[in-house]
């Protein structure tokens, strides 16, 4: 009788916990950033894909974690890159398609000039995403007020600053957002 | 008033809140996520918690690697007899798209035609 061999493929997420390249918690924190991050992206994009892109990067070694740096916080950034990767490819695309062919295009090449105009579905998607995320927190003014300040690019003195907040506040508030998101994080919903 | 999350362009604004979320995430300690997790549910010390479905488990969309292991899929993929058969298939499909036209019957005769 044929030895039964097991030859199921193992997917990035069980090749790196078989690794000991991250823990189980270390799993669930990084299913919590690619979902955050997949908010960032067409909806046809999913978290699983980009924390198993993510994770094939750095087992494949086309992505080499440096020494001193969390396997976490380095797997978060790779995230972070493939979202705007994401988008960098997808506006190169699209101002190929809308760009003139052939001679034409060699004789006004001088001329033309980038569109910078944001992109519409890009900008629909950001308009979802924003709003599903102050859902999130529509039990949480000063949490709402924060991210608002967060979405204008402040820093954590200058959004204390603004909304009059001791430090021991901005922190407390911080606390509510990390467990809100860890919720949302673990969840099996769809993003 | 109700405080809303828009000011600057929406993906600029978007871009900005996950970047600064992140952090938030990558610093969150076991108790925090333990907490969450009990909030919704989950244990997940427990084997099989739903917290590692789209991890260790599949979620909704089951995968072809979750039933066929890699060397049975490759074997179907470079089996010649499945490609033949799929040629076959296309050429008959696209026989099947331009249908002969058949002559229209001829009108019966008069009768004083020969």
């Amino acid at each position: 009788m044929r030895p039964l061999v097991d030859t199921r493929v193992l997917r990035p997420t069980e090749s790196a916990l078989a690794l000991k390249l991250v823990s189980e918690m270390d799993l669930l924190r990084l299913k919590a950033i690619a979902r955050l991050h997949a908010r960032g992206l067409p909806p046809d994009v999913g978290w699983e894909d980009l924390l198993q892109e993510a994770l094939t990067r750095v087992l494949t070694g086309a992505r080499r974690i440096p020494k001193g740096v969390a396997p976490v916080a380095f797997i978060a950034g790779i995230m972070r890159s493939l979202r705007s990767e994401h988008w960098r490819r997808f506006g190169a695309a699209r101002r190929r398609k809308d760009a003139p062919s052939g001679y034409r295009a060699y004789r006004t090449r001088e001329l033309a000039l980038r569109d910078t105009a944001p992109d519409p579905e890009r900008s629909l998607i950001a308009a979802e995403e924003l709003a599903a995320i102050e859902r999130l927190f529509v039990d949480d003014p000063l949490a709402l007020r924060i991210l608002d300040a967060l979405g204008e690019g402040l820093a954590p003195e200058q959004i204390c600053a603004q909304l009059s907040l001791t430090r021991t506040e901005y922190d407390s508030a911080r606390k509510r957002i990390r467990r809100c998101l860890l919720r949302e994080g673990l969840t099996c919903a769809p993003e | 008033m109700r405080t809303r999350v828009m000011h600057a362009f929406p993906e600029t604004a978007l871009e900005r809140i996950l970047d600064a979320l992140e952090p938030e995430l990558v610093a969150a300690s076991d108790a925090d996520i333990l907490e969450a997790a009990s909030d919704l549910g989950m244990k997940p010390q427990m084997k099989g918690s739903a917290a590692f479905i789209g991890l260790r488990y599949s979620s909704a969309m089951p995968r072809a690697e979750d039933f066929f292991d890699a060397q049975w899929m490759l074997q179907l993929l470079n089996d010649p007899r499945r490609i033949w058969l799929a040629s076959a298939a296309a050429t008959r499909a696209s026989s099947r798209a331009r249908p002969a036209r058949k002559k229209a019957p001829r009108p019966p005769k008069e009768p004083g035609e020969g």
